[in-house]
């Protein structure tokens, strides 16, 4: 048990160093003075946006504006039966602006996104494109993962305040035949609840999300060895530690600016 | 013509290991400028791995490799890239970017590694994919074409750099006798402008008579390094066999 718990804690620090290394290797491409691939990491940033973001659009609208109103319909119904009718609005900048917006968009974006990434990259090394690039001369981290970093995060960040807007706008719309809050009080009741802050953390959040996912899903797409089965395996251990990895970040990052 | 050239890969008392896939063991061989070498053999006999080696692509575990003056092991990343530069390598699978037309896989080594405007990136391209017919399709995703016409555009892919050493991994593999006869024809109008050619091939074919030198390989050994035409003086059972009363 103790060799057991051992062997998963250095394989655990290993893995994160790796991902760290790949992030950071990402990052500094993006700032590196070399013209080389700007014009081809230009168009696989703006893919990436398209696909993970302008893709994305209906179907996190639909999420938003059904968890929107079932937030606003509990609060709306429950809030004024214990006489706190009035912190309606601060119930929906604390659950969806603050946590659920950035939350459940950065899942939506690892389930649609960041999969395709793992999986694209993951068969670009079974069919020896990886390979071959390498053997050009072209970064990898530059050619790959840079732009899809980038894209992430400028999809994400613009697809969470979109989650937010439909959440809080479009639920209440929504809520009204059941709520007896005019829009207007509602509408500046959010303006009272919500500050600089909360929006400025929610997209900082957003950005580190953006960044957790391409980086983690490139890492294990990069991982597959040369073997189709690797792929969905990668795939799906991919999923889970983002997912995990989002979390952690979520929590740290509240706990450290709300706490 | 091949002995009067500089070296330009040397492989010296070389081991390597790529599991259970491929092994080499001490083996040693040179190439000069402007030659054309086959390393010859069958599956699992080393030649794919010892191709990679001179490309700078592996490294050993021992001996050393040169590859135009640079130990691809000892190397700095400014000189890997560089050497990228000057090599071209075609492998056994088109290894051709998938989402991307065959015309931007071969534009793509010349948009990241020069400063070339578009139109006479695209004048190169065109000429490239002429060459190794297969301009009509230069619109298409490598995904949907023949492998033979996706090998000829990797080929294309690793000429419009105009390399020093062009390697290919395994000619035969999904080549027609028409590819076949095109590939022979690029790969003897590159070599008559000195590009040094090094391929890896698996079966005999009538490629060999194009080429200044075969290198023998079995069982990650080099068995003998001679010219075609004195192939049927190596006594060895692997090339008796591979070669049968040719």
């Amino acid at each position: 048990m103790i060799a057991w718990t051992g062997r998963k804690t250095v394989e655990g620090v290993a893995y994160a160093a790796d991902v760290l290394f790949l992030g950071y290797l990402a990052f500094k491409e993006l700032f590196s003075p070399a013209r080389r691939g700007r014009h081809e990491a230009l168009r696989t940033i703006a893919r990436q946006v398209l696909f993970t973001g302008v893709d994305a659009l209906p179907v996190v609208g639909a999420l938003a504006l059904m968890l929107g109103l079932i937030v606003i319909i509990q609060a709306g119904l429950a809030l004024p039966q214990v006489g706190a009718g009035e912190l309606l609005a601060h119930i929906v900048v604390v659950a969806l602006v603050r946590e659920l917006g950035p939350l459940l968009t950065a899942f939506i974006v690892v389930w649609r996104s960041g999969t395709a990434m793992c999986t694209e990259l993951g068969n670009m090394r079974v069919g020896q494109e990886i390979d071959g690039l390498e053997a050009m001369g072209i970064s990898v981290v530059r050619f790959l993962v840079m732009p899809r970093m980038v894209g992430a995060i400028v999809a994400i960040i613009c697809l969470t305040v979109y989650f937010d807007l439909v959440a809080v706008v479009g639920g209440f719309l929504v809520a009204k035949v059941k709520l007896t809050v005019p829009f207007a009080v509602y509408l500046a009741g959010i303006e009272d609840a919500l500050s600089i802050a909360d929006v400025v953390i929610t997209i900082v959040k957003s950005a580190l999300f953006g960044l957790t996912i391409a980086v983690i899903c490139c890492h294990h797409g990069l991982a597959v060895a040369g073997s189709t089965t690797e792929v969905p395996q990668q795939n799906s251990r991919a999923m889970l530690n983002t997912v995990a990895a989002c979390l952690v970040l979520d929590i740290i990052v509240s706990v450290s600016f709300y706490a | 013509m091949a002995d009067a050239g500089e070296a330009v890969i040397v492989l010296d008392r070389v081991s390597a290991s790529e599991g259970i896939l491929a092994h080499l063991e001490d083996v040693s061989f040179t190439v000069r400028r402007g030659e054309a070498v086959a390393l010859v053999g069958a599956n699992r006999s080393g030649k794919g791995l010892a191709l990679k080696l001179c490309a700078g692509l592996e490294t050993p575990v021992a001996g050393s490799v040169r590859v135009l003056g640079v130990d691809p092991a000892a190397a700095s990343d400014e000189e890997i890239l560089h050497l990228r530069q000057r090599v071209g390598f075609v492998f056994a699978k088109p290894a051709l970017v998938s989402n991307m037309s065959l015309y931007n896989n071969v534009a793509l080594p010349l948009r990241y590694h020069t400063a070339l405007p578009e139109a006479a990136v695209q004048e190169k391209v065109m000429a490239c994919l002429a060459e190794c017919g297969v301009e009509l399709f230069h619109d298409h995703l490598p995904g949907g074409l023949a492998m033979g016409h996706a090998r000829l555009a990797a080929l294309a892919r690793a000429l419009v750099v105009e390399p020093d050493i062009l390697f290919v991994d395994e000619v035969l593999v999904g080549l027609d006798a028409a590819d076949l006869v095109r590939f022979r024809g690029i790969l003897e109008k590159h070599g008559q402008r000195g590009l040094t050619i090094v391929v890896s091939i698996n079966a005999p074919t009538a490629l060999f008579a194009f080429m200044d030198r075969l290198a023998l390989m079995r069982d990650g050994r080099l068995v003998a390094v001679c010219p075609p035409a004195e192939v049927a003086r190596v006594d060895d059972p692997m090339v008796r066999e591979f070669f049968g009363n040719n």
